[in-house]
Order: C-alpha cells, then sequence, then structure tokens
C-alpha cells in the first residue's frame, strides 16, 4: 500500500522509556483513518511526530514519497487532545488568528469564518469573547480553528470527548463531508466504538507498537468468522461446558459466543437448542473491542487492564 | 516569517490594548515623580514650631539668652526671617547646683510629655570648649533640629573665637558660614548639580529595571498560561518553538519600547516647558545628551531581550506562579544591584570595580548607562574610553544574547509541552542535546 502520508520506522525514546517502536503506518489519500489505542499507547507522540512538535529518534515521516517539510504544517489542520483558546479573545480574534498561523490569505479566513460559525450554531456569538461560551461550544469553536485554512490533512486527537449527542452528530457529518471532498483524516480515540462507526482503515498500537492495521471490512472478516450473537430463555452458565466454545462473553440480555475453527456453527445450535429454548442465534462480525481484546491477549502484556478500561469507557 | 510577524503583532496588540497599559504609561512617570520627588519636597517644607522651647543655662555667660535672640532673627535662605521658635523660659541655673538641675529636668520632661513645651536646651558650663550642649525633645524634626544645631555652634564658634582675642559679631559670622552647594564639571564645561546628575542616573536605570521586571513578568505569565490552557500544543503546531518565543519576546520588546517612548516624550515636554512650571531643580537639570538617549535605547533593548529570554526560560520550565518564586528572585537581585551602587558608581564612574561591573553581561545595561549619563561626552568620539567601553559592551551583551536565545530555544521547545509538572534539572539537562 502506498500512502498519502506515511511514517516510516518511526521511534522515539524520553529517556529508557520507549513510547513509539518503529512505527509504520501508511495512509492513503481521502479515506478516514482510525489510530486506536490505549491510554498511553503512543497515540499523542505518534501525532506530534507527524506534525513536527517533535522530531523521531529514528524514521522519517513522508507525505506524497517525500519527507516533510516547513510548509507541511500549513497542510494540516490538527485538533489536540488538549483543548485551548485564548479566553480573552473574541471568537473572530481567535478565528482569524489560527487561520494567520497558517498562513491563510485574508480574504478567504472572512468566507470561510461565516460559513463554519453558521454550520457550528456559533454565528451569534462571533464578536462575543471565548469565555462566554459553554464547554461544548468552545470544543466546536476549536474544531472551526482546525478546519479554517482548509487543510489538506485533518488530524483529530480524541475529537468527542466531552461533546453531547447532538454535536456529535453534526461534528460526524462535517467529517463525512470533508471526506467527501477528498480530505484525508487521521483520527484517534481510545473508544473503539466511534473508530468503528466513522473509519474506513484502522491502526491499533499498543505499548507503541502496531498490533494491527488494514481496512476495517478485511480485519472485520478476518477476525469474524467464528463470533455468535445468543439470545435465549434460562441460565446460560453451561455454554463454557461445550464443546468447539473458545470464549463466552456474557451480557445483560446476550451471550457473544467466540468458536473454534474446526467446529460448525450447526453443531453448536443443536446442542445450545437441547438444552434451552433459543430466542436469537446469529453469526456476527466481532466488535473491534473484542478483536482488541483478543490480540492484546496473545501479547499478554500488562497493557491488557487498560485496554479493556480503554474499551469500556463508552461516550 | 510571516508567523513571525502573526506572534508578533498579536502580542503587542495584547499588551497594547489592555486598559493596564494605558494607565501604567500615563501613571508611572507620576509614581516616579513622586517617588524621587516627594520626600525631598516634604523635607524641604518649613515646620513651624508653635510650641515653645526652655534654655537651662549652667554656663551664666548669656550663651542662652544669645541663642534665643538668634533663633528668632534667624534668617532663611531667601532672606525672610521666621519667628516660629517661641521661647518660653530661660533658666539660670548655678553650675553647683546638680539637685536643682535634675528637678527642673524632671519638670521639663513632664511638660514635653504633655506637649506645652517642644523641646529643652541644656548649655553646660564652658560649652565653647568641650561641646556640652544637651537637646531634648520627643521627636527628631530634622529641619527644626538642624536650625538650633547650627545657632547652637555658631554662637559656640563665637565664644572661641573670643578666646583666641578675635571679637566679631554673630552677624558678620553667619555671614561667612554660608552654605556652599557642590557643583560638577564636565569636560565640554558644562556644570551638573551633583544632585541632578543622580536623580537622571536613577530614573534611567529605574527604567531599564522596572521595564525588564514588568514585560518580562508579562512574557513568562503567558507563557504559563497558554501551557495550562493548553493552547501550546495547538501554537507549536503552527509555528516552530523558535518562532514562537522570539515572536513573544520581540512583541513584547515592542511594547515596552512604546511605553518608553511614550514616558521619553513626556519627558521631552517636561524639559521644553521647565520654566513654565514649577518643576524641582533636580528634574529640570538633566541635560538632554543625544548620545546618552542612544546607548539607552540600544540598551535597554538588548538588556530586556537578555532578561526576557531568560524570563521566557522560566515560563517553559514551570507550570505555576509560584514554581518561578525561586528562579525570578536571582535575575530580580542582579537587576538590582546597579541600582542599590548607584551613590557609588555616580561617584566613582571610572573606579576599576566599576569598570569591571560593567562588563558583568546581566550588570552592562544598567550600569553603562548609569556611567554614561554621568561622564558621556556630548558628540560621539572613540577618543573617549566610556564610549569605548560602551560600545565593547553592545558587543558582549549581545553574544551573551545570540547564547541565551540558542539555550532557551533548545528547553523551550521541550518545556512548553511539559504539563503538570515542573521540569527537574537532569530532564533540561537532557534537553539540551536533543537534537
Amino acid at each position: 500500500m502506498n500512502g498519502y502520508l506515511q511514517l516510516d520506522k518511526i521511534t522515539k525514546c524520553y529517556g529508557d522509556k520507549i513510547a513509539v517502536n518503529e512505527l509504520e503506518l501508511s495512509i492513503p489519500r481521502g479515506c478516514i483513518y482510525g489510530i486506536i489505542g490505549p491510554n498511553g499507547a503512543g497515540k499523542t507522540t505518534t501525532i506530534r511526530m507527524i506534525m513536527s512538535i517533535i522530531f523521531p529518534d529514528s524514521g522519517e515521516v513522508l507525505i506524497d514519497g517525500k519527507p516533510v517539510d516547513k510548509n507541511f504544517k500549513n497542510r494540516v489542520g490538527y485538533l489536540p487532545e488538549e483543548r485551548g483558546l485564548y479566553k480573552k479573545m473574541t471568537l473572530k480574534e481567535v478565528i482569524h488568528f489560527m487561520a494567520k498561523l497558517k498562513e491563510a490569505p485574508a480574504d478567504k479566513i472572512n468566507s470561510q469564518m461565516d460559513m463554519w460559525l453558521e454550520k457550528m450554531n456559533l454565528i451569534d456569538y462571533k464578536n462575543k469573547k471565548v469565555e462566554e461560551l459553554s464547554k461544548g461550544m468552545q470544543q466546536k469553536l476549536q474544531f472551526i480553528t482546525t478546519l479554517i485554512h482548509e487543510p489538506d490533512i485533518i488530524i483529530l486527537d480524541e475529537l468527542f470527548s466531552g461533546l453531547d449527542p447532538i454535536n456529535i452528530e453534526l461534528i460526524k457529518n462535517v467529517m463525512l463531508d470533508l471526506k467527501k471532498q477528498g480530505r484525508t483524516i487521521l483520527f484517534s480515540t481510545h473508544v473503539m466504538e466511534q473508530a468503528e462507526k466513522l473509519c474506513e482503515y484502522i491502526c491499533m498500537i499498543n505499548g507503541g507498537k502496531k498490533v494491527l492495521d488494514g481496512s476495517l471490512t478485511e480485519i472485520k472478516s478476518h477476525y469474524g468468522k467464528n463470533s455468535i450473537h445468543l439470545e435465549i430463555d434460562g441460565d446460560g452458565r453451561f455454554l463454557n461446558t461445550l464443546n468447539g466454545i473458545a470464549n463466552v462473553s456474557s451480557y445483560t440480555n446476550y451471550y457473544e459466543l467466540t468458536l473454534t475453527d474446526s467446529i460448525e456453527p450447526n453443531d453448536v445450535l443443536k446442542a445450545i437448542a437441547e438444552k434451552v429454548t433459543i430466542k436469537r442465534f446469529e453469526r456476527i462480525e466481532p466488535s473491534l473491542y473484542n478483536i482488541f481484546i483478543e490480540l492484546a491477549g496473545e501479547n499478554s502484556n500488562s497493557q491488557t487492564s487498560n485496554i479493556i478500561e480503554g474499551g469500556m469507557s463508552h461516550e | 516569517m510571516n508567523k513571525f510577524w502573526t506572534i508578533f503583532k498579536s502580542e503587542y496588540l495584547q499588551v497594547v490594548k489592555k486598559k493596564s497599559f494605558i494607565a501604567g504609561i500615563i501613571l508611572t512617570p507620576l509614581f516616579m515623580v513622586a517617588f524621587t520627588m516627594l520626600p525631598a519636597f516634604l523635607a524641604s517644607q518649613d515646620v513651624s514650631e508653635q510650641t515653645p522651647y526652655s534654655i537651662v543655662d549652667l554656663d551664666n555667660r548669656e550663651i542662652g539668652s544669645q541663642l534665643a535672640e538668634a533663633l528668632t532673627r534667624y534668617k532663611l535662605e531667601d532672606d525672610s526671617t521666621i519667628e516660629t521658635y517661641p521661647l518660653r523660659e530661660i533658666y539660670e541655673l548655678r553650675q553647683s547646683d546638680s539637685d536643682s538641675l535634675s528637678s527642673l529636668r524632671r519638670h521639663l520632661d513632664s511638660l514635653i510629655l504633655t506637649k506645652s513645651l517642644k523641646r529643652y536646651i541644656v548649655i553646660f558650663p564652658n560649652a565653647e570648649s568641650n561641646d556640652s550642649v544637651l537637646m531634648v525633645s520627643k521627636s527628631m524634626n530634622f529641619k527644626a533640629s538642624n536650625r538650633y544645631d547650627n545657632r547652637i555652634s555658631d554662637i559656640l564658634t563665637q565664644f572661641r573665637l573670643k578666646n583666641s582675642n578675635i571679637d566679631l559679631p554673630l552677624d558678620t559670622l553667619l555671614n561667612i558660614t554660608h552654605r556652599i552647594d557642590m557643583m560638577q564639571e564636565s569636560p565640554g564645561g558644562k556644570t551638573k548639580d551633583f544632585m541632578a546628575t543622580y536623580f537622571g542616573a536613577l530614573i534611567f536605570v529605574m527604567i531599564i529595571f522596572g521595564s525588564i521586571i514588568g514585560f518580562g513578568q508579562i512574557l513568562m505569565r503567558s507563557i504559563i498560561e497558554e501551557k495550562n490552557s493548553r493552547i501550546m500544543e495547538v501554537l507549536i503546531s503552527s509555528v516552530s518553538p523558535f518562532q514562537l518565543m522570539m515572536g513573544k519576546v520581540l512583541g513584547l520588546g515592542a511594547a515596552n519600547l512604546t511605553q518608553v517612548s511614550v514616558w521619553g516624550a513626556i519627558g521631552f515636554l517636561i524639559f521644553l516647558f521647565r520654566g513654565a512650571v514649577d518643576i524641582p531643580v533636580q528634574v529640570s537639570s538633566i541635560v538632554f545628551n543625544p548620545i546618552l538617549i542612544v546607548f539607552f535605547v540600544i540598551y535597554l533593548l538588548i538588556g530586556y531581550i537578555m532578561y526576557s529570554t531568560m524570563f521566557a526560560l522560566i515560563g517553559s520550565i514551570c507550570t505555576t506562579d509560584k514554581e518561578t518564586q525561586n528562579f525570578i528572585f536571582p535575575i530580580v537581585m542582579s537587576l538590582m544591584l546597579p541600582v542599590i551602587l548607584l551613590m557609588y558608581i555616580v561617584q566613582q564612574p571610572d573606579s576599576l570595580i566599576t569598570i569591571i561591573m560593567s562588563f558583568i553581561p546581566f550588570l552592562t545595561p544598567t550600569m553603562m548607562v548609569a556611567r554614561l549619563n554621568i561622564v558621556a561626552p556630548e558628540v560621539f568620539t572613540l577618543s573617549d574610553p566610556i564610549i569605548v567601553e560602551a560600545l565593547i559592551g553592545i558587543v558582549t551583551t549581545g553574544l551573551t544574547c545570540l547564547g541565551l536565545i540558542w539555550l532557551t530555544s533548545r528547553i523551550f521547545r521541550m518545556g512548553i509541552l511539559m504539563y503538570g509538572k515542573r521540569a527537574t534539572i537532569p530532564e533540561i539537562m537532557k534537553w539540551i542535546k536533543y537534537k
């Protein structure tokens, strides 16, 4: 895969700690690319290296096959995980300032500004100070400042944290629009469901290393053949004892079964039907969350507890 | 460069548009004038004494009555007389009568405590030969005490002269012992009042000191605020840390220069209209010397850049105002030192100690300006050692600035991404070495 934005074995150490270890990524033009992983996996360090905020100890960041140069920063819109704006400035001033820092032409800034303020329902606040906005509004304002200079590449670190469902929907639609316009969006999150809904490509990192990458459909079909969604009347404790079942995840109203490679789902269905009444039996693709658990389990390193914690924290 | 100017402009406007900046421009010169002039003005005011004094004369040669008479005819510098020292009583006592002296003193002490007597003077026998005159009062009014002092010594001098068979009337004696004003003359032939020289140097040094501390702290706070509000990360994703640092340092430097220029203009107006308004002699006689002004502006800028770079460094490694305190202390001290030593510098502008200190880069800006204020010639000439020294000083401080900027930019780019905890010394050493 020959990507638009490529990371070529980048490594970054802080003292003895390796934050990112020989990470290779290839991000195609015009897609939504998700970087997922638990807190402390090295997502932010990776993004900071892409942005030339810090520099890799070894390896390179390439754009269109060439190492990134000074002008690269102007082509990128970056929304950091840690949000902040000048509280004493008006919305207009903040947007203008941020656009100027990206060397956007003045006439473009003004037309774009009103368009975005309208879209984000902030137009009435244009001449108000940032400190007068609610937290969610400030998030949307920061989202505008990320996009005001019409960047080619958009990097969004933990975009949805702190937003209510209505604004999440609003911003999701904006992201899909941007993708339609051919922009490349790099999206990092520790909440797997979000990545699952938006991204075409996924890269999982853990402990500074890539655990998995590829298109979402590839990943799911590769890991998905043996998962069963099961709803039954009665007690499901016997499920563990059945032949050909590798793992049982039990939820309040249903079970998710992972079958071993050797068994046919029909045999399992028969075996269950003998014991209880089946309400629903369906072959499904596994959630990213389950894939991640599985992969991290194989590595069986100390990060696993973080992964679960990260995966369970829903919006 | 565009990005540098964006930061530069934004920093400049953020400060200049603030109400506190405009207030500072107007109020600071007022405060400065008040602080330097008010004590001198108040001390020079006549404090008339309405409460009477008494004299206890143990000498019995009419020293007491002569003193009383001299005080009533006290001549001021502008030749008017004041009669604000009412005499209550002169007690003439026998010198052997020590019991009655002590009881009299107890009585007078109690009068002073009840405020019906301001002071009393005890003249012991043979006062002129053993200087035994005692003055007792509750408060030390410097000016008034001085007058008593002068008159008593005048009279005692008269007695001494009499003892050597020289007889002079008191009035003549007073005319001889006139106060002499110290004047200093510079090679150009211009006379300078010593106090005017001191205050001139003080004003220049205080402007450098004040504006560096003021704007340095604004810079440091804005960096800490940008770190804490996490704007830093957005900024750094658009501009390089070096552009950001220099944009901030120089943007605030421009605001600083704006402020000082306005003050300069105010000073120049006062200078132009010094005849029209009643300004104390110390201000009006400061001589405006173009060479001094040029060097002052250069040193103000170099000094500002040198110190504000250090403030930027502190801001980048600290996360709260409180943490910065320890780091600021040595900076304030090295800026304060020339102010404290100014009296010495004004008196010894060319001594070895002064010259050595003025080449310590951190002291150079203030020291050089203070020295130039005293001995700078009116025309630019390399034959004058102070000009050569001032030029060398510009080179050495300029190089120090470059070194500091290099060092700070290494630390700054890492420090600004540290949230929540202060950087440790080993961490900082590592950052300097990072590529």
